[in-house]
């Protein structure tokens, strides 16, 4: 069952509701070398951080028609690092004005048997990818540049191929609910990218 | 007669301005020369002298001016010849010229050019008579086609290379391949789909259809699931799981509600309905966990 709009429920007390502000890009394979220059130029100043997870989708499929998802992510790079689950609602649509997609996200980290439990709970996982890229920040704004590999062998992360030539571009930010000045923070420094890279606010439903 | 003594007073005083502003300016690029010419960029001395040619330009245009009177049929007498100084003139002069003399007088008052240069005139008009008209015609022209072309070339190259500027060289992003990515995060669009139905290995990528399912989203296209083909799933539905923003208050909060089992024969032992907590002595291994697919999380 879906998680009901954010909207509609109620606060009662402890944890605020986080939403996912979200704009995507991608860059050709050729061209990445000058995005990385100039995001190292426009974000803050941090030593260039590179990363390899490995992303894992679960879903539970209930009576209902819309299957429950979850997203697990190692670290294959990192030794120790925690896993991390992640919720993502439904994007919330009717604002027109808003320039990114917003959508309800839960983040935790967990412990590495993390699949075990999802198992046991009854999830399934519908397909895994690996993540292969760059990370930078601004201020409360996260931007990853990474390129999509395909799992060939399931369970094996060595094996894979990428999934296309481009990187994908993802500018995004978390935060609680109702703050929607940080779309326009988001805007002015999409535009900052531009030419280079268009991030625009992509409808998944689109795109099905 | 006093129109035209009016008029030459007004061309004269006309050409007077002209000829001080462009001392000026000569006198302003010889400073900029002499003293600044480690500094000095090419840009600069163009500026310079398209001043100089400006004022020059100026100057035949007050010459030609229909209201100036020919000076040609002026004539400049010296009366006075002393080789005293004069401060009148020095002033006038701005001290470039204190007297009055013989010496200053051919200098200043001459019409003609030098002996040398008026030979060297002289010879260069005979060689043009002597060539001919007609090959002197053909010389021009020659001449006039072959600055053309220059100019052509100049103005091509010119062209070219702004335009080069200006176009973008290539392609930075595409966007069909930003659909697909984002198709790949969103909805696992392309990657292997992995579904637990018994069938070996990995669906073909970029399969849509049956096996694609779509990011948790209510309102979305429905998996369609056979139950017998599929076993091992217990059905569960309405999981409800707390907003955690935190580690740490995963665990809190947890019900889930466990209906019957489905019909396959490997089933899982019913749980009673009712607030399960997670515990070591309820985890049995459900049949089937060494499903090829399964193994994968040992």
């Amino acid at each position: 069952m879906e998680a009901p709009p954010v909207t509609m429920m109620p606060v009662t007390g402890g944890t605020i509701n986080m939403m996912e502000y979200l704009l995507q890009g991608s860059v050709l394979d050729h061209s990445l070398e000058s995005l990385i220059h100039r995001l190292r130029g426009l974000c803050d100043n941090m030593e260039p951080e590179t990363f390899v997870d490995h992303e894992m989708v679960f879903l539970l499929k209930g009576q209902q028609a819309s299957p429950f998802v979850l997203r697990a992510r190692r670290s294959l790079d990192r030794a120790g690092a925690p896993w991390h689950l992640r919720y993502l609602g439904q994007p919330e649509m009717g604002d027109k004005n808003r320039h990114a997609l917003v959508r309800n996200c839960v983040d935790i980290a967990t412990s590495e048997n993390l699949t075990d439990f999802l198992m046991e709970m009854g999830f399934r996982m519908d397909h895994e990818f690996v993540a292969r890229g760059h990370l930078f920040r601004k201020g409360i704004m996260k931007i990853v540049v990474y390129k999509i590999f395909r799992i060939l062998v399931p369970g094996n992360t060595d094996n894979t191929e990428a999934l296309s030539l481009s990187y994908l571009v993802e500018l995004s930010v978390v935060a609680p609910a109702g703050q929607d000045m940080v779309s326009d923070d988001m805007r002015n420094f999409a535009e900052q990218l531009k030419p280079l890279v268009h991030l625009e606010k992509i409808d998944p439903k689109r795109l099905m | 007669m006093q129109r035209e003594e009016k008029q030459l007073e007004a061309s004269l005083d006309a050409l007077l301005s002209q000829v001080a502003d462009l001392k000026n300016s000569l006198g302003s690029f010889i400073y900029k020369l002499e003293n600044e010419y480690d500094r000095l960029t090419w840009p600069s001395v163009l500026d310079s002298f398209a001043l100089l040619s400006g004022q020059l330009n100026t100057l035949n245009k007050v010459l030609k001016h229909e209201k100036t009177p020919l000076f040609r049929n002026q004539v400049i007498i010296p009366l006075v010849l002393s080789p005293d100084r004069d401060e009148d003139l020095m002033r006038q002069t701005e001290g470039r010229v204190p007297v009055f003399s013989h010496e200053v007088v051919p200098d200043h008052l001459r019409t003609k050019p030098d002996p040398e240069v008026e030979e060297q005139e002289k010879q260069l008009t005979t060689d043009a008579a002597r060539i001919g008209a007609d090959a002197a015609q053909k010389q021009i022209q020659s001449l006039n086609k072959m600055c053309s072309n220059l100019l052509e070339k100049i103005s091509k190259e010119e062209r070219e290379s702004e335009s080069g500027g200006l176009r973008p060289n290539k392609q930075t992003f595409n966007p069909a391949d930003t659909n697909a990515l984002v198709a790949a995060v969103a909805f696992g669009k392309g990657l292997s789909n992995w579904r637990p139905s018994g069938s070996s290995g990995p669906s073909q990528p970029g399969q849509p259809g049956a096996g694609t399912v779509l990011a948790g989203a209510s309102g979305l296209q429905q998996v369609q699931m056979a139950g017998a083909p599929n076993q091992q799933q217990p059905v569960l539905s309405g999981v409800q799981m707390a907003q955690a923003g935190q580690p740490g208050k995963m665990p809190s909060g947890i019900k889930t509600n466990i209906k019957s089992a489905s019909m396959h024969p490997y089933q899982r032992p019913c749980f009673p309905d009712s607030s399960l907590a997670i515990s070591p002595g309820y985890v049995t291994r459900p049949p089937g966990r060494d499903r090829p697919h399964l193994q994968l999380w040992r």
